[in-house]
């Protein structure tokens, strides 16, 4: 009973104010999607290069930066991490095997450099992990 | 306008109700590192709502590899624990039966007979020889003599292992013998751990103690997990050696890439062949796919210091076992149902 006469203004206003409303609708919409597309895009671009020493994360950086970064692992022991063109590497380091300086420099998600004497790991994670692998061994 | 602010509030809703749900069920992907297990890194990756269930669960799971560690331990005593180590230090003396743990038992039980599976390349009474070539590569200078590393292999008879399963006890009657586990504890060890999860419930996993990958369940969206074998050239169109998706199954990569020392410009790795006593020199790595990673370890080890033939060989006589072969030239082999597991990147 209520609702007959409720929706009766909106006929007899004609299609104008629903036609309003459904631009607004969109309106709404585009914007919900573009939000939703910067923050896609925002997220894309967060890259980053996670290390660890003994199991604690002691720095995050972007994969997108060009950065040399001194890993002191204690004791005077250290691993030089270069960021460089979206590639992570180590370049110099004073563990006796060098194992993780003859490592390739690393780009993709989930790969990761150890140097097992200074117990450091460094590892990418990308942002957009759909295609990408959940381990690299 | 009544009309127009109730519709706006209801879309409003509406699209509230939609970003709320998507955030309950959005799973992060969580990774924990420890450097303190089997000489190696582990790392321990689950997706979770949230990083305290993740890491309640980590760090269960990390807790339980410790005991494995301790039990299997050929390097350090423990106060009040009888471990591998007691056994090998116990060898040198006059007494040389120790009472273990039950876990050290069936490890044990399990070593001996993968070293018949195996015509004998997995052998844990081979410590002899392993532990020259560790302490030379600890050292990091020289190679091994031939002569020592002959002499010590007169002292690996895997039938001077006694193992009295009813009363716990291990005996080594060679005096000079000693135990490594090196290509069976971790995996060992691993497996164990993941069956109790498993048993508890708690799928959606995966532990990897250096190569050592055991899957538990599917991952926690419902999907297969996604497993990369590292390419460790660098080469951008070639990145992986395999693409697999594995759910409740073990990947166990032998490669010469993983740990070496280097001397006079050439490098050493750590799998030894002991039938040459040096490190076995056909492959850039071997990969396993089975369901246990005790038997991926075991059989990772034994296909690298075999030729193509014998390795096919074995790999198709055991049911849901498969294999890939990377030679020094980067070709790969793999052995009949390898296939199964790959997948598109």
């Amino acid at each position: 009973m209520n609702k007959q006469t409720e929706k009766a203004p909106i006929v007899s206003n004609g299609g104008r104010k629903i036609k309003n409303d459904i631009i607004f609708i969109i309106f709404l919409l585009l914007i919900v999607w573009c939000v939703g597309l910067i923050y896609a895009l925002s997220r894309a671009d967060g890259d980053t290069v996670i290390v660890t020493v003994n199991g604690e994360i002691t720095g995050e950086y972007a994969l997108s930066d060009d950065l040399t970064i001194n890993i002191e692992s204690g004791e005077g022991q250290y691993n030089v991490l270069v960021i460089k063109d979206g590639f992570a590497g180590v370049e110099k380091a004073s563990c006796p095997d060098g194992i993780c300086v003859a490592h390739k420099p690393i780009s993709k998600d989930s790969e990761s450099i150890v140097c097992l004497p200074n117990k450091v790991v460094v590892t990418v994670k990308k942002s957009e992990f759909n295609d990408s692998p959940d381990i690299i061994a | 306008m009544k009309k127009r602010i109730s519709l706006i509030l209801v879309i409003f809703i509406f699209l509230q109700s939609i970003s709320l749900v998507s955030c309950n069920e959005k799973l992060n992907k969580y990774s924990a590192y420890s450097f303190d297990y089997f000489d190696t890194v582990t790392t321990v990756t689950g997706y979770e709502k949230s990083k305290e269930e993740f890491d309640s669960v980590s760090s269960e799971i990390l807790s339980e590899l410790e005991k494995y560690h301790r039990n299997f331990n050929i390097y350090t005593r423990y106060e009040g624990l009888n471990n591998l180590c007691t056994i090998n230090e116990l060898s040198d003396g006059r007494h040389r039966t120790v009472e273990v743990d039950g876990s050290i038992i069936n490890m044990l039980l399990f070593a001996k007979d993968m070293y018949y599976k195996t015509n004998g390349k997995v052998n844990v009474a081979s410590g002899s020889v392993l532990s020259i070539w560790h302490d030379f590569r600890e050292e990091g200078k020289a190679i091994p003599p031939i002569d020592k590393l002959k002499e010590a292999a007169e002292h690996m008879n895997i039938e001077d292992m006694l193992i009295d399963a009813e009363n716990c006890t291990v005996t080594l009657l060679d005096p000079k013998m000693k135990l490594d586990v090196g290509a069976i504890a971790k995996g060992y060890a691993v497996e164990m751990v993941a069956k109790k999860l498993e048993e508890e419930g708690k799928d959606g996993y995966v532990i990897n103690v250096g190569g050592n990958v055991r899957t538990i369940g599917k991952r926690g969206d419902g999907k297969n997990w996604l497993v990369g074998i590292e390419n460790p050239e660098n080469n951008e169109n070639d990145p992986y050696f395999a693409y697999l998706e594995l759910s409740g199954d073990s990947l166990v990569t032998s490669g010469s890439y993983q740990r070496y020392y280097t001397v006079d410009g050439k490098r050493y790795h750590h799998i030894i062949d002991l039938e040459t006593l040096y490190p076995g020199d056909d492959y850039l790595s071997v990969s396993i796919i089975c369901q246990s990673s005790a038997l991926g370890d075991a059989l990772s080890t034994a296909l690298f210091c075999m030729t193509l033939e014998e390795g096919l060989e074995m790999i198709e006589s055991i049911p849901d076992a498969e294999a890939m072969w990377v030679t020094l030239e980067g070709e790969k082999i793999t052995s009949s149902g390898f296939e199964k597991y790959t997948t598109e990147r």
